[in-house]
């Protein structure tokens, strides 16, 4: 590995040497009040239209140009713009602060033309939330959640009511990476799915990428979530939270020397069992059912140069049934990184990243008592490197080894059970990347970013692995030692993207990439579920690959105050998994057995038009689009409608600030019911009726459609304490959206049969949360 | 899972939430006229059953036509078979009897079309009680959850499906297990009685219980296990539903299962 990345550097070297001798101005840009960096501010040089950057994940920029006197301009949405004259000679280094607009300020429109990132950069397919948007659209409950706003994207689809997965560009739940500070999420819902993991509290900054994936991420086929969390305050202590209809959060944070390094903790427990103490049954009464998580991060800046941060996640949700039954299962992360800046061109970040994902399953009734638990841990070094080689080209290395333990399942019982005690072999793998790109500017018209990464992933040793034939039975078995590698398969992922400029304010972009998955979510059921279990890639199961084309078309309007975009794209997906009949998952030494292999196609179309800024901003999402699985075993070997395939998914949010107090807020949206499978017949065996099938997913369920609406009064100004209401009114009009649809024996009239559909949230359901800072 | 999140749903619902229920039209395919073999061939010599009907729309009554005047025959390991009479529409009867360790095949010809299934006796397994104990929600009502007991051979895969009877009713819900998790242990099973109205009935005290034990062979397992796991289809919609997997060839709905039967009724106590 070190070879390469010295012959990646070499060749950095020798390239800087024959460039043009221009200087390089870099810095880092910061919240003037509270000291977070800020990520993905802009930074322009007036007399030089063609140069502009952005900072990096850590407010890290560089950029370059030859001698001469500029007025540098530095913006980011909600802040202040500051200009800054400079005479550059020498290489410099600038680090800004940048002031949030006041209320006030905030409603008019700025006299600054806003960032034209959109236009101008070759990336697409991507999708940046504002967390102060987020944390005005309305929700169920009033809890605020960054995975069920993302699903008001174009191309991101909701997996229903009480389900926290989403969907993108026909992606499956598990084909999504969703990391928080770098470590991966593997279950990031609680209570089965009603909340996400992440408490918008802690979090600083989120960007999807449904196409066009830059080269340092990979891993999974259709998405990556990356999740940042806040640093802390540097400059002051501070105390913000809140208490909702049914959980309570709560953030502190402040330097731990001034300027240099703070500190954020920030919790959030759910008190639903409560109400579980006024339900009359003695057993609801004795029961526990709740969630909480916890985020933690430090950082500290030894110096301009060197720079410390470390971050942790610990969630878990609790069920309990009395004292018969009891459940746990949660996240837990871990990472430390080091930022370094070797010149004001190389910019290093070197993460250890750790990441577990556990659940214990507890009966305990003398005869069948047992203990269920899984287990997946990840140990990740990741090295990223960012190399400002000239104003035209950006280059981005790096490397990871990902380490992944998985415990599948282990059963504990003590002599009185029924059940016996066992275990299935834990399963060890190593998922690595190298990976280089370079986001090169051609000239004033043509931006093109380009990378590779090559992926290698190997399943070791130690255990027994089978083969199996197409009928799941053994053909093979082999016994490995401790590091013996089982398996290997190497990859390489092309991405390429590329942005024309066909004016001031609008572009055209094309973009291909590949990607490839050696982590697979073992599951039967459509919603999140705590048992969700993992399963390498091996000597049955191939890495899973996915190849996209995209397509765009940006327009700016009104000097960047709106926003228009339309993307089409086609992905082509290899080796998807799916389960035979009477699949057992759980628990299964031959749950590879128990698979079948097939493939896949999405395309679609998506249109959004955002405004951005002033008083009224909001957003319009409309995907028009297919996914389709096709298995040898199911409908003949046709492709059929894949369960996250919806033909129309609108989203309308508008957000309208009256005054310095009220913010008004809705969100409505409409999208096509999920392909289901229906009866097509009834027969009778064993003197019940059951239903007979004849197609796979070959019915939708009714469309879906909802409004909501919300609204935050801000408390009057106080010098110290500050404090809101925010309230919500979840699906206004009471639809009822079918969450199951149940065939039956109709109990009114006998003899006959009737469908009956169970909705949940199926009335308006208000929420009210008062939040506090000082 | 399917507890797990009724669970949730449940205490969810109490204060806060209203989840409905409600009967709803569905344009629904009609893919009728298939054929359905029901054969039943156990260990107890009397009357075996083998039924022979057709499927019909969703929206129909629940009468499912009966396939007359065709020929079943059943064939012992050694080749020796026995020709079943239509003693109703549909109804073919033969008064005999199988042997544990034996494979019997079973022909079924109709409308000049031969479909042949094959099963296999295992060896029986002793129930050894059916017992009651308060439920855990309920309990002050009377509500019980009903056991099953028995020992497990550790030496054989074994396969079980069992049937309930309430007050001579039987119970709709699906109940096969193998020994995957309790290979060799003295098992004692819950079998759970959904309680809802509009469903299955949960039991109580005063009850007369029936249950009857069947030890199966693999493919028959697979196709009640199946057929189980369909219906506990649950809140979010499991697994896709399908036609359980047959073992008649070709294809036809429903199958044909030898196995061992024992019985043992119980009134439950308060």
């Amino acid at each position: 590995m070190s070879k390469h990345l010295l012959a990646v550097l070499l060749f950095l070297i020798s390239f800087t040497a024959i460039a043009q001798k221009k200087h390089v101005i870099s810095g880092t840009i910061k919240d003037a009040e509270t000291g977070e960096t800020l990520i993905g501010a802009t930074v322009r040089i007036k007399e030089l239209t063609n140069v502009g950057t952005a900072s990096n994940s850590y407010g890290f920029y560089s950029l370059s140009a030859p001698d001469g006197e500029y007025t540098l301009i530095f913006t980011y949405i909600g802040y202040e713009t500051v200009t800054q004259a400079l005479s550059l000679h020498q290489a410099k280094r600038i680090n800004i602060s940048l002031t949030p607009k006041s209320n006030l300020q905030e409603v008019v429109i700025s006299a600054n033309r806003p960032n034209n990132d959109q236009i101008t950069s070759p990336q697409m397919g991507v999708e940046k939330l504002n967390m102060a948007q987020i944390n005005q659209i309305p929700v169920v409950l009033g809890e605020r959640d960054v995975l069920k706003t993302i699903t008001l994207m174009p191309g991101v689809k909701s997996g229903g009511e009480g389900n926290s997965g989403f969907y993108v560009r026909g992606g499956s739940a598990d084909q999504n990476l969703i990391t928080l500070d770098e470590a991966t999420v593997y279950n990031a819902s609680h209570l089965l799915g009603f909340f996400s993991t992440f408490n918008s509290d802690a979090i600083k900054d989120v960007n999807l990428y449904k196409g066009g994936m830059p080269a340092e991420y990979g891993g999974r086929l259709s998405s990556v979530l990356d999740i940042k969390m806040n640093d802390g305050n540097n400059k002051n202590f501070t105390v913000q939270g809140g208490i909702g209809t049914i959980a309570s959060r709560l953030k502190i944070e402040g330097p731990i020397v001034k300027d240099k390094g703070s500190f954020m903790i920030s919790g959030r427990r759910t008190y639903i069992d409560m109400f579980l103490a006024l339900s009359k049954d003695s057993v609801i009464k004795g029961s526990s059912l709740y969630f909480y998580d916890l985020n933690a991060k430090a950082n500290y800046h030894f110096n301009d140069k060197n720079a410390i941060y470390l971050s942790g996640y610990f969630g878990k949700d609790v069920l309990g049934l009395k004292d018969l039954f009891g459940t746990d299962w949660g996240n837990s992360t871990g990472t430390v990184r080091f930022n370094h800046i070797f010149s004001n061109k190389l910019f290093s970040n070197t993460s250890v990243i750790f990441s577990n994902y556990n659940y214990v399953i507890q009966s305990f009734q003398s005869a069948t008592s047992f203990k269920a638990t899984s287990k997946i841990t990840d140990f990740n070094i990741k090295e990223d490197l960012q190399y400002t080689l000239s104003s035209d080209h950006r280059l981005k290395f790096g490397f990871n080894v990902l380490r992944h333990s998985i415990s599948p399942g282990e059963i504990t019982t003590d002599e009185s059970s029924s059940f016996n005690s066992r275990s299935v072999e834990r399963r060890y793998g190593f998922e690595n990347a190298l990976y280089v790109s370079d986001d090169w500017k051609v000239n004033d018209k043509l931006n093109v970013a380009f990378g590779l990464r090559l992926s290698g992933f190997m399943l070791m040793g130690p255990g027994t692995f089978r083969s199996y034939d197409p009928a799941g039975n053994i053909t093979n078995e082999a016994t490995y030692g401790s590091g013996d590698v089982v398996q290997s398969y190497y990859n390489l992922e092309p991405r390429v993207s590329a942005a024309y400029q066909l004016n001031d304010v609008s572009s055209v972009k094309a973009s291909y990439n590949r990607n490839t998955q050696n982590i697979h979510l073992l599951t039967n059921s459509t919603t999140s579920s705590p048992t969700d279990l993992y399963a390498m890639s091996s000597n049955n199961i191939k890495p899973q690959i996915s190849d996209q084309v995209s397509l765009g078309w940006y327009r700016n309007f009104q000097d960047n105050v709106f926003e228009f975009s339309a993307e089409a794209y086609y992905k082509d997906l290899k080796n998807l998994i799916d389960y035979k009949d009477g699949a057992r998952l759980l628990v299964n030494e031959n749950v590879e057995s128990q698979l079948t292999f097939g493939s896949g196609r999405a395309y679609g179309i998506e249109l959004f038009l955002k405004k951005k800024y002033g008083r009224f901003n909001g957003w319009v999402g409309y995907t028009l689009s297919k996914a389709e699985s096709k298995f040898a075993a199911i409908n003949q070997g046709r492709y059929y409608a894949a369960r996250q395939d919806r033909t129309h998914d609108l989203s309308v949010v508008g957000i309208y600030k009256l005054n310095n107090r009220w913010t008004f807020s809705s969100s409505f949206i409409y999208q096509t019911g999920s392909a289901v499978t229906y009866p097509t017949g009834k027969y009778t065996v064993g003197g019940q009726t059951l239903f007979s099938y004849s197609e796979r997913n070959g019915y939708r369920k009714p469309a879906n459609n909802r409004l909501d609406i919300g609204a935050t009064l801000e408390g009057k100004e106080h010098k110290k304490f500050h404090s809101s209401w925010t309230f919500s009114l979840y699906n206004v009009y009471g639809y009822r959206d079918p969450y199951a649809i149940e065939f039956r024996d109709s109990p009114t009239s006998p003899g006959t049969t009737e469908a009956v559909s169970t909705s949940i949230f199926a009335t308006p359901i208000p929420s009210v949360t008062w939040n506090f800072k000082f | 899972m399917k507890t797990l999140k009724q669970y949730i749903l449940l205490i969810l619902a109490l204060p806060i939430l209203a989840s409905c229920q409600k009967v709803i039209d569905l344009d629904l395919g009609n893919d009728t006229g298939k054929l359905v073999i029901e054969a039943n061939f156990t260990n107890v010599i009397g009357t075996q059953t083998v039924k022979i009907t057709r499927n019909v729309p969703f929206t129909q009554t629940n009468t499912y036509p009966p396939v007359k005047g065709a020929k079943v025959v059943m064939t012992n390991a050694i080749g020796d078979t026995r020709t079943f009479t239509e003693t109703a529409d549909g109804v073919y009867t033969a008064n005999i009897g199988g042997l544990v360790r034996e494979t019997y095949k079973l022909t079924v010809e109709t409308d000049s079309k031969v479909y042949t299934a094959s099963s296999h006796i295992p060896d029986q397994v002793f129930l050894d009680s059916i017992t009651t104990r308060p439920a855990i929600f309920d309990a002050d009502k009377g509500k019980k959850t009903l056991s099953v007991h028995y020992l497990d051979p550790g030496n054989l895969v074994n396969q079980y499906r069992f049937i309930i009877w309430k007050n001579n009713v039987q119970v709709k819900t699906v109940y096969a297990y193998n020994d995957d998790f309790n290979n060799g242990r003295y098992v004692s099973l819950d079998l759970r009685v959904r309680d809802d109205a509009d469903d299955d009935f949960g039991i109580y005290a005063g009850d007369t219980v029936k249950v009857e034990m069947q030890c199966i062979d693999k493919p028959v397992y697979l196709y009640w296990y199946t057929l189980m796991r369909q219906s506990s289809n649950g809140p979010g919609g499991g697994v896709s539903p399908a036609d359980p997997p047959t073992n008649f060839s070709p294809t036809a709905l429903g199958y044909f299962s030898a196995h061992t039967t024992q019985s043992k009724t119980i009134v439950v106590k308060p």
